[in-house]
């Protein structure tokens, strides 16, 4: 278990406070925050390389935040990976072990077990610059596991990677993970690549956390305005309480004249009425309805007629964008390409959306 | 006119420059007191003392250069940027200026303790030593932490979070990595050493047999027309220069960092 509390940061223009993160042991956490919000910093001052303002790290039972980083059993991959030019892959490879003057033999099946995981055992003979960029990833990741560390740091270790290799290597991170269970926290401005690979995510922005929280979670349940912007939520929209069916466990909120249906349970709020509260919907989880099919029982409450103003192919999906008749609301609507095309849709087509209640979330 | 041209004619009037001024000392030799020169004992003196005290100056300016360099380029703390342009004193500061400095030192109390209870400097051996350390410091210094600078505190940082100390990360990584850019950093330095006279002249004098180095015994052979001699000696210089040079550029290999 790792327990970071408290962390301050003041560092140039960057500043930091009060980080506060639980990783459980074996979990794949991810800080998350913008570019630029100091998140690296945030990795230096875990591994000991700059001394925070304030704060405490717990590894284990261990407090390390006044040990020198080599006694931390802190790995870290940093974004350029940092590979030793001067040494072979397998030198690379067991530089913690030797570092650390770990009984080698103790090692050797673990060793190996990695080395095959990562498929790296034709390239051990190799120096880092005859590697190509995909297999560099993969041997800077085993040789900080190598010595076993209680953390495994990841400093955007996606970031400059063509798709392909990319794809490759967020699999192997995941099969990596599942296989040997490293606790690791990793830092990255991309969503998809935490929502992909983590557990819980931490959601840092300036300098400060907005959420934490299980991936679903802060996904469709963002907890402030700025955590949806940075998700890149389009779909928020000023809205006002209404009015409460307390016996439905509902409520209704207008957003410009037009009314929506919410459980009651999918917010922090308390819903006064007249409270002027935020509601948010993920693009892929606005549903446009197909002519004479039947809509289900839970899409029936929020039922929007309008025309659609644009649609782009965005390769792998389609986003269309759709404005209410009444109300003028503007919706950003992500859908797969097969639905775009059985549906016809096509600038200036009047069709109608349905907004799953469960699917809507409120924020103050 | 031709813009390329310009730029590489410039370049090559230099070349021809320093070529022509070494071509030149052709001229004189191989007459009588040319061989004579050469084997004379106060010749060969020198070029041992020259070696000698070139290589033990230059071994203190990396003891003590090499960790200033390291710290110059990977800490910050107070005072680094005085201390930094401090590194150019022997570079802006006349040699025959920086030896006089020396001359008034030691004729401070301090100075005089120093040479009571320990080294005598002055007109010694060591005080040849002490000049070419104190002209080559500096630059050494800077030299190392250029290339220093040039590894990334990255390679260390890992190093260390896979349990290495900041001993065995710097032996082990840093040093590794930047050896070929500290080698010649000290090999440039050897060589400037080697060359230095006024600093050298000034607190060690030039006593033939005693303190008289190479770049001083030019001197004085030139004071007394022996213009053969300087030659000679001039070549030794010359040679030593460019024996540098190449082998500096052989260390040129380096590792690829990308």
């Amino acid at each position: 278990m790792i327990n970071i509390q408290g962390l301050t940061i003041l560092f140039d223009s960057f500043k930091i406070t009060d980080l506060n993160i639980d990783i459980e042991e074996g979990e794949f956490h991810f800080l998350l925050g913008p570019t630029g919000s100091g998140k690296t910093l945030i990795l230096e001052s875990i591994m000991g390389l700059r001394k925070p303002h304030k704060g405490r790290i717990w590894i284990g039972e261990k407090e390390v935040q006044n040990l020198p980083p080599e006694q931390r059993e802190i790995s870290y991959v940093p974004q350029d990976l940092a590979l030793f030019p001067h040494l072979r892959v397998k030198e690379n490879i067991l530089y913690g072990i030797r570092a650390r003057n770990l009984n080698l033999k103790l090692y050797e099946k673990y060793i190996d077990d990695l080395i095959e995981v990562m498929r790296i055992g034709h390239l051990l003979e190799r120096y880092p610059a005859n590697l190509s960029g995909g297999e560099k990833k993969r041997v800077a990741l085993l040789r900080a596991l190598g010595p076993k560390p209680k953390l495994l740091l990841l400093d955007e270790p996606l970031s400059g990677l063509d798709l392909s290799i990319k794809t490759e290597i967020q699999h192997l991170l995941k099969t990596l993970h599942s296989s040997f269970r490293p606790t690791t926290l990793c830092v990255t401005h991309d969503f998809e690549e935490a929502y992909f690979l983590g557990d819980g995510i931490t959601i840092c922005i300036d300098g400060r956390v907005e959420q934490v929280g299980r991936r679903n979670d802060v996904f469709r349940r963002p907890k402030s305005r700025k955590v949806a912007q940075f998700l890149g939520a389009t779909n928020l929209y000023k809205a006002k309480v209404l009015g409460r069916e307390d016996s439905l466990q509902r409520v209704i909120l207008g957003v410009n004249g037009l009314q929506f249906y919410i459980p009651k349970s999918l917010s922090q709020e308390t819903f006064e009425l007249g409270t002027e509260v935020h509601l948010f919907i993920r693009p892929e989880e606005v549903m446009i309805i197909r002519e004479g099919k039947p809509v289900k029982d839970s899409l029936k409450q929020n039922i929007f007629e309008g025309k659609i103003l644009d649609t782009i192919d965005r390769g792998r999906y389609h986003m269309v964008y759709f404005e209410t008749t009444e109300g003028k609301i503007r919706f950003e609507i992500s859908i797969p390409n097969y639905a775009f095309r059985n549906l016809h849709l096509s600038i200036g087509k009047t069709v109608r959306v349905a907004l799953r209640e469960e699917s809507l979330w409120v924020i103050p | 006119m031709n813009f390329r041209y310009t730029m590489i004619g410039a370049a090559l009037c230099i070349f021809i420059f320093y070529l022509g001024l070494i071509l030149s000392l052709f001229y004189f030799v191989g007459g009588k007191g040319f061989w004579e020169a050469l084997a004379n004992p106060y010749t060969l003196f020198s070029i041992r003392l020259s070696l000698i005290a070139a290589t033990i100056a230059t071994c203190f300016a990396v003891i003590i250069g090499l960790p200033s360099a390291y710290a110059l380029s990977r800490f910050e703390f107070p005072g680094k940027r005085i201390l930094d342009t401090f590194l150019e004193i022997p570079i802006i500061m006349s040699p025959i200026a920086l030896g006089a400095s020396f001359l008034v030192f030691f004729n401070t109390p301090l100075g005089e303790f120093i040479q009571n209870k320990g080294i005598f400097f002055v007109f010694e051996v060591p005080g040849i030593i002490l000049a070419q350390f104190a002209s080559i410091a500096g630059l050494a210094t800077r030299l190392m932490k250029a290339s220093l600078d040039e590894i990334s505190p990255r390679y260390e940082a890992v190093a260390r979070s896979l349990g290495s100390s900041p001993w065995k990360a710097f032996c082990g990584i840093t040093l590794p990595l930047s050896f070929k850019g500290l080698l010649a950093s000290v090999v440039l330095s050897w060589a400037k050493a080697v060359g230095e006279f006024g600093a050298t002249v000034t607190l060690a004098g030039a006593m033939p047999g005693k303190t008289e180095t190479v770049p001083i015994a030019v001197f004085t052979a030139i004071a007394s027309a022996k213009i053969e001699k300087a030659i000679v000696l001039i070549l030794i210089l010359v040679a030593f220069g460019l024996l540098t040079l190449y082998a500096i550029r052989l260390t040129g290999k380096r590792y690829r960092y990308d």
